[in-house]
């Protein structure tokens, strides 16, 4: 289960001056659900799913992973969470078996075990080609599937996942989305941002847009269909953000 | 402090397999110095003999005012007297060179036992031509001493009238100091440098280099805290900067040795290469606060910048405030004191230069080691402050 409570996070900009990236802003994932959530470049997405992810620090409020703050706990968090970002990237020195390898380690996972892991996921997303070569060499949708068995490797209760599939081809984009859709059936929380509306509309349990920082609506599709008597997510989009321009 | 020894062994592999990482921290202090050095002194020395043994054509302006002169001058082994009309021209041209000058009336001069002013001209410019000029030089003198000692024995007198205290210098310096008087200006010098730019790659990649890559935000999602990854970065760093002068030290000693020893089997030094196995202990003792912190300096320079071409902007000029005090070791008669020992780097030059020549003092040997020790200490928590810091980490 994943809460945030009234998170607010302020950056100094030294010709801008104080910028309010996210504000006040309050949701819930429970275990077996998906959240997506959508908003225009520079809404506070990112920055907010950093927050959840303890790589960023909120200025107020908080948020729980399975009941641990991450502000006072960050570490003990973070055991809990498998986060992808398109901004994570893998050691292009190293081979998928020495990263994976390495993770395990660094998540206490025993040798003999981060082994089995690698196999089950080497099996089902058919990596065994390339698990020696350096990801230097792989394409982008080996590459992909690594960061998929990365993020997997400690079996996370929950998913933060941030564009996961910006930039992806149609093959790893697919990855991703099997991915999440196994994610849900393990009963894991998962939220995930995406620009992709109808990915959204096929994957999300609810959905939360955010605009300039806030949550302008949150909730289920039908929910929000209900509030804005639009049937189509895009317009439902557009309006949700054109309401406060 | 086992996530720190995981991420610790896994940058190391990681860097390992950088071939920038390597050439510096390897290829350049093993390959490099025996190049240059035994390279250079071999070329230099190869030149030498040559034009040593190479015979140098002269002119002598005036001969028949002193035949005895030329008599001498054509004698010699090295010299070939040639005829020349503009001999000045000429050794400009490379033509002659050297010119020797001789007055009018000069054998009539020195027979009536005065004084004939003689005249060399050469081109101090050419090594060649400053050859022949000792050559000329040598003959005339051995000529003068003939003529003092047939005036004197007209005279009488003994030639030892004329040297009444003889001079004989001795040299005490030990062979450890000579030798290491010649890598002590050069040593000091080379070691601060190449310790640096064995932080400097892996410094990089391991920070600017990750984010650009976006590795960084993989391991910063990690249980890993930032402590840990802080702390395994750095000794992955400290460990490529150490490396890096323990080969150069190494390295540069024997090289500079044998090329001190190809110098003095060329008859070119009288100097035997040994170094005190104290140095060498010193300097390594010296060097790992050097190596701390350049290398947590050079991390948090790097961990600001936003990519792998913005940290090296960042580090040019970090490199010059190390060259520019590093160079202290170059300079003549700059004598290690308390207010110098606690200067940063030049502290550790001058210490170094010390050590090398075979002087120990301890005191001075300590008070560098505990101020570099704590300039790094203070850097290394900078460095971790660093990585606390959410704007850094993301350039926000």
């Amino acid at each position: 289960m994943i809460r945030a409570e009234a998170i607010t996070k302020l950056f100094h900009d030294k010709k801008r001056g104080e910028i309010v990236a996210v504000n006040k802003l309050s949701f819930a994932c429970k275990s077996g659900m998906i959240l997506g959530v959508l908003g225009l470049n520079g809404a506070g997405k990112t920055t907010a799913l950093r927050i959840l992810a303890t790589l960023l620090k909120p200025s107020s409020g908080t948020a729980f992973i399975n009941n641990i703050d991450v502000v006072k706990y960050p570490d003990k968090a973070k055991a809990q969470i498998g986060f992808i970002s398109s901004d994570t990237g893998l050691y292009r020195r190293l081979t998928p078996r020495e990263i994976v390898g390495y993770f395990g380690e660094l998540y206490g996972i025993s040798r003999q075990e981060s082994a089995i892991r690698l196999k089950e996921y080497s099996e089902i997303l058919g990596m065994d080609d390339f698990l020696d070569t350096k990801v230097d060499k792989l394409s982008t949708g080996q590459k992909q599937k690594v960061s998929i068995t990365r993020t997997m490797l400690h079996n996370p209760p929950i998913l933060i996942m941030d564009e996961p599939t910006a930039g992806l081809d149609i093959v790893a984009s697919a990855h991703i989305v099997e991915l999440i859709r196994r994610a849900k059936s393990q009963n894991r929380a998962i939220i995930f941002s995406t620009h992709i509306m109808h990915e959204a509309q096929r994957l999300c349990d609810e959905i939360l847009i955010i605009h300039n920082g806030m949550a302008t609506r949150n909730g289920t599709i039908e929910k929000l269909r209900m509030e804005t008597g639009i049937e189509d997510l895009d317009q439902i989009f557009l309006d949700s953000v054109g309401d406060l321009d | 402090m086992s996530k720190v020894w995981t991420i610790y062994r896994k940058e190391l592999l990681d860097i390992l397999r950088d071939r920038r990482t390597i050439i510096s921290m390897v290829v350049i202090p093993i390959v490099l110095f025996p190049a240059m050095t035994i390279g250079f002194s071999a070329l230099v020395s190869m030149q030498l003999k040559k034009s040593q043994a190479e015979i140098q054509k002269i002119s002598v302006d005036g001969a028949e005012n002193f035949p005895e002169l030329l008599d001498r001058l054509e004698k010699a082994k090295e010299l070939e007297v040639a005829p020349s009309t503009d001999y000045r021209l000429a050794i400009t041209q490379k033509k002659l060179s050297a010119a020797i000058v001789i007055p009018d009336s000069a054998d009539l001069k020195i027979q009536s036992g005065d004084s004939a002013e003689i005249d060399v001209y050469f081109d101090a410019a050419e090594v060649k031509s400053e050859f022949a000029k000792d050559k000329v030089l040598k003959i005339l003198s051995e000529f003068a001493d003939s003529i003092i000692a047939k005036r004197l024995e007209t005279l009488g007198a003994k030639p030892e009238m004329l040297r009444p205290l003889p001079i004989k210098s001795h040299n005490i310096a030990s062979e450890e100091k000579m030798s290491g008087f010649v890598l002590a200006i050069f040593l000091p010098y080379m070691i601060i440098i190449l310790t640096m730019i064995g932080a400097t790659y892996p410094a990089i990649d391991l920070t600017a280099g990750e984010k650009e890559r976006g590795t960084l935000e993989t391991i910063l999602a990690s249980p890993a805290s930032r402590f840990d990854i802080a702390a395994g970065k750095f000794l992955t760093i400290f460990t490529a900067s150490i490396i890096t002068a323990l080969l150069s030290v190494t390295s540069l000693t024997a090289t500079i040795g044998l090329g001190i020893a190809s110098f003095a089997e060329m008859g070119q030094s009288p100097i035997a290469f040994r170094m005190q196995p104290l140095a060498f202990v010193v300097l390594v003792i010296l060097m790992i606060p050097v190596s701390c912190l350049f290398s947590s300096v050079l991390m948090t320079i790097s961990l600001f910048a936003k990519s792998y071409k913005e940290a090296q902007s960042y580090i040019t000029p970090a490199m010059f405030v190390v060259i520019l005090p590093a160079m202290v070791s170059f300079i003549p008669g700059v004598e290690l004191d308390f207010k110098l020992s606690i200067v940063p780097i030049v502290n550790v030059s001058l210490v170094a230069k010390e050590a090398l020549m075979g002087n120990f003092r301890w005191g001075y040997l300590v008070s560098v080691f505990l101020s570099t020790a704590l300039l790094a200490s203070i850097a290394v928590f900078v460095a971790k402050r660093q990585f606390e810091r959410e704007e850094v980490l993301f350039r926000i």
